[in-house]
Parts: C-alpha cells; sequence; structure tokens
C-alpha cells in the first residue's frame, strides 16, 4: 500500500518536473520587458533535430496573443546548420534588437545561446496574462523568395508572358512555409 | 421538365467531361512534378555534396573549387526541398486551376449552343408565322374569287336540277348533275378551308382553367367523332386562351386522330416546368416522312383534306405565345403537345 502511494507520488513529481522543464521560463527585465527562456526539450524534439539537418533555415516564431486579440509576432530565432565549416548559423530578431548573424562552433554553444532569454515585450500591467505561441517553419523568408523566383525563371522559359505570369501566381500562393510543428502557453506572470 | 432536359443533358456532359481532364491532369502533373522531385535526384545531389567535404580533406589546396560545387549543390538541395514540402498543395492548385478553367470553358459554350438552339428555334417559329400570315391574305382573296362563281354555279346546278326532274329525262342526265354537284360541294369545302385559314382573327386571350376547357370540350363533342372516345388527366392549371380558338385546335386534332383510326383521345395537363397540354391517342400515328413536314400547309395524308388543320392549329398556338409541337412517340398512336404561356412573342 506504502510502495504504492510512494510510487504515485514519485510519477507525479517525474511529470510536474517534466511538464516544467518542456515550459518556457519568464523574467522581467529593465523598462517591464518580459523575457522568456524556451525550454531545451524543444531544441532536442526529433522532428526538430531532423529538421535543423536539412540544410534549411529553420525558422521559430514566437507570438503571443493578450486579451482575444489576434495574434503578433514578437520574436524569431533562425538556425541552419553549415555542414562545410561544421558551425551553426544563427539569428535572433527580438524586442528593441536587430539580430546579428552569429556562427557557433558547437552543439553545446547553440543550446547556450536557445537558452538565453529572449526579449518578448514590455508591460505595465501586473500580472502580465497572454498566450504564447511557438511555431517552427522549415525555411526562411530569404529562402522561400530565393525558391520562386528560381522556380519562376525555370517556368517562364519557353513560355508567354502571360502563362509565366500565372505560373508565378500559382508558385506565389503554394511556395509558403506553413508550420511543422507547433506550441502554446498560456502565461501569467506577475512583474517584478 | 422537357425545358429543362437540355440543360441537365449539358450539365452531365460537362461534369462527366470535366472528370475526364481532372483524371488526364492529375496523371500529367503528378508526372511533371514527379520527374522534378525525384529521390534519385535528391540522392544524387546529396552523394555529390558529401564527396566534395571528402575531396577537400583529401585535397585542401581546391578547396575554394570544391566549396563552390558544394555551395551549389546544397542551393539546390534546398530549393528541391522546399518545393517538395509544397508540391501536394502545388498539384492541387494547379489541377483546381485547369479544372476550373475547362469547367468554365465547357459551360460557356454548352450555354451558346443551348443559345444557339433556342434561337434557331424562335427563329423556325417567326418563319412559320410569317408563312402562314402570307398565305392567310392569298387565302383571303382566293376565298373570295372564288365564292362568287361557286355561288352562282350552285343556283343554276340547282335550277337544272328542277328542270331534269320536271322532264323527267333519263337516268344519265341525273348521274351527270349528282356528278357536277359533288365536284361543287369539294370545291365549296376546299373554299371554307381557305376561307377559315384567311378569316384567322387574333385571339382575345383570357386566363382560365384549362381542366374546365378541356372537361367542357370532352362533354360537347363525347359523340362528334364516333368509336373515339375522349378523356382529360393531369392537374388543373390556368392559362391564358382564346376558347373559341383553342377549341379550333382540339378539333382539329381530334379529327386528324379519328381519321387515323384512333379509337381513344387523352388530353394530359402537364404545369411542371412549362403549361402544356399532351393530346396522344391511338391511332395510325403520324407517318416518320411526313413529320418534319406535318405543320406546313397542304401537307395531309388524306387525298380528301386541303392540309391546312394543323398549320391552322400552329398558328393558333403561337399566336397564344405558346407553340404546337409533334412528340416522336414509340409504338402505334401520336402525342402532340400544345404549349401556352410562353412570354416571348417576338413572332407576332
Amino acid at each position: 500500500m506504502v510502495i504504492r502511494a510512494a510510487a504515485v507520488v514519485l510519477l507525479s513529481l517525474a511529470a510536474t518536473f517534466a511538464a516544467a522543464e518542456s515550459r518556457p521560463s519568464f523574467t522581467t527585465q529593465a523598462g517591464n520587458i518580459i523575457a522568456a527562456e524556451l525550454p531545451l526539450t524543444i531544441l532536442s524534439d526529433a522532428k526538430v533535430t531532423r529538421q535543423l539537418g536539412s540544410g534549411l533555415t529553420t525558422t521559430f516564431v514566437v507570438q503571443i496573443h493578450q486579451r482575444q486579440q489576434s495574434a503578433v509576432i514578437v520574436a524569431r530565432l533562425e538556425i541552419r546548420y553549415d555542414l562545410w565549416d561544421e558551425v551553426w548559423l544563427v539569428r535572433r530578431v527580438e524586442a528593441g534588437k536587430t539580430g546579428e548573424r552569429q556562427r557557433l562552433p558547437s552543439r553545446a554553444a547553440l543550446e547556450t545561446w536557445w537558452r538565453t532569454p529572449l526579449r518578448l515585450f514590455a508591460t505595465t500591467t501586473s500580472p502580465a496574462k497572454f498566450d504564447l505561441d511557438l511555431l517552427v517553419l522549415p525555411f526562411s523568408a530569404d529562402e522561400e523568395k530565393e525558391t520562386r523566383q528560381w522556380v519562376s525563371k525555370a517556368g517562364g522559359v519557353g513560355t508567354s508572358a502571360r502563362t509565366s505570369g500565372l505560373v508565378d501566381a500559382l508558385i506565389g500562393t503554394t511556395i509558403a512555409a506553413r508550420p511543422i510543428m507547433s506550441w502554446q502557453w498560456t502565461v501569467e506572470h506577475p512583474l517584478r | 421538365m422537357r425545358a429543362f432536359r437540355p440543360i441537365v443533358f449539358s450539365t452531365f456532359a460537362v461534369a462527366a467531361a470535366t472528370l475526364l481532364f481532372w483524371l488526364a491532369i492529375h496523371q500529367i502533373s503528378g508526372v511533371w512534378l514527379g520527374l522534378a522531385l525525384r529521390p534519385e535526384l535528391r540522392e544524387a545531389l546529396e552523394q555529390h555534396r558529401s564527396d566534395q567535404l571528402a575531396l577537400r580533406r583529401i585535397d585542401p589546396a581546391n578547396s575554394v573549387e570544391y566549396r563552390r560545387r558544394f555551395d551549389n549543390a546544397q542551393h539546390l538541395l534546398s530549393r528541391i526541398e522546399i518545393l517538395r514540402r509544397g508540391e501536394e498543395r502545388m498539384v492541387r492548385r494547379f489541377e483546381t486551376i485547369l479544372v476550373l478553367v475547362f469547367a468554365l470553358a465547357s459551360a460557356a459554350a454548352a450555354f451558346v449552343i443551348l443559345l444557339r438552339q433556342r434561337r434557331a428555334e424562335l427563329y423556325e417559329r417567326r418563319t412559320f408565322a410569317e408563312r402562314i400570315a402570307a398565305l392567310q391574305e392569298t387565302a383571303r382573296r382566293q376565298a373570295h374569287e372564288i365564292k362568287g362563281p361557286l355561288t352562282a354555279a350552285r343556283l343554276e346546278l340547282e335550277r337544272s336540277g328542277d328542270l331534269v326532274r320536271a322532264s323527267a329525262t333519263s337516268s344519265e342526265i341525273a348521274a351527270a348533275h349528282q356528278s357536277v354537284a359533288e365536284e361543287l360541294e369539294r370545291l365549296a369545302k376546299f373554299t371554307r378551308g381557305f376561307a377559315s385559314l384567311g378569316g384567322l382573327g387574333k385571339p382575345v386571350l383570357r386566363n382560365e382553367s384549362l381542366r374546365a376547357m378541356l372537361d367542357e370540350f370532352c362533354t360537347t363533342f363525347a359523340g362528334a367523332w364516333p368509336g373515339m372516345t375522349l378523356a382529360v388527366e393531369g392537374r388543373d392549371r390556368s392559362a391564358a386562351i382564346d376558347r373559341d380558338m383553342l377549341r379550333q385546335v382540339l378539333v382539329n386534332l381530334c379529327s386528324n386522330s379519328a381519321a387515323a383510326g384512333a379509337q381513344s383521345m387523352t388530353f394530359t395537363i402537364d404545369g411542371s416546368s412549362s403549361i402544356e397540354v399532351r393530346a396522344r391517342d391511338d391511332g395510325r400515328g403520324v407517318p416518320a416522312a411526313l413529320s418534319e413536314r406535318i405543320f406546313d400547309p397542304y401537307v395531309t395524308t388524306r387525298p380528301a383534306d386541303e392540309g391546312l388543320g394543323l398549320a391552322i392549329s400552329r398558328k393558333i398556338m403561337l399566336d397564344h405565345g405558346g407553340d404546337l409541337k409533334l412528340l416522336r412517340t414509340a409504338g402505334a398512336g401520336a402525342t402532340f403537345v400544345m404549349m401556352f404561356g410562353e412570354t416571348d412573342r417576338r413572332w407576332n
């Protein structure tokens, strides 16, 4: 009886710990800016790992909803593994900062970069209540644009301007990054 | 329902053609994109990329060239991967656009065909009405010219008959007298037909119950054609008619049926799409050779008939804003359709 109760308690604790590990943690930075530290479990997810090795720029889009309002994109993380140099090329765009491209030499460096708190938005309301969405896009906007142009050129050879326009329109509406994975958390974060 | 038949047929034809077209396009687009996104192509590019990495280690001096090749392969792979992710969506859109274009084109073609059929039908009606109108005028004049001498000849014949009877001469004179009388009667009948056509006026239309009108006709004319019964079927509908002129149409149809050996004539009121009355008999029917020209003046199967009855009847129905048509029916009997209430009366 006692053993069974202890097992239940242990399982509950493990589940709570695992849940805490898969949730972002939030802090308040100077200027009442709420920052989020994304969990490593996302980066080590099998599907995400496979995507990171595709040679394309995996883009993590962070968006928030407040009080039934439509979603607003507040941050973006871009990661591409360069097979030639065997480095991680990363960039982060967040509140008040335009991201610089960085070269990270190892997976450990990538994980450290990933855990750096991500500045989301400034608020004066405490506690700040919002929904946080994390969407994983399989490629970046630049890669999408480049592929469209490439296909458009390839499709335009030997066709009339009108046909080429139709091909462009068709491609323009079909080559678009759509999320391959997503997470959502409901957050209630008191300001300091 | 008959009026919708071409539309239903066209819709089915367009749907079937669109389905076939979609199947063809599905195959074509699938093959097209399949060629572009073949796994073998990707595998070859990945191998080429790996080869450049290996070559760099073996031959560091030409590292720049290997890097260039590596980047080219990587770019191509990235593009193919992006295309592959949108493949299903692209094929679907491509097929949808083509199918829509094809369906619209087919629908437009079907619409044009229907429109042309309708215009041809209206043109035929107008031409017929104009032809009958011209014939009416000629008939009126000829009937007028014939009537005078015909009356005089008949009066003279009656007088000579009295003289023959008084003198009690041979039976040959009596037979000749009888023969001339019969010829004159035939001429008089022909003239009455002409006069009937020439004197055909415009109908004075009033909304009336078709059922009541047909019931009354069947009761009144129950014994008019010995051996032939008259009946009415179908739900009542109201139509704009001129009773007297419509009765003339019914009399003409019944007379033809009786002459064709019919034992029954059934009038069926049908109001599912346009208002129609079908007159169906069980006589010998209309010979196929005559069916195309049956409404033309002077076309008849009976030597003693002037062949104006159906021409007059169709003219009356056209003046009603409708038409009179012969339905090709399988088996014995003939079926005519009296159509009412069409709004397009441009031929009037």
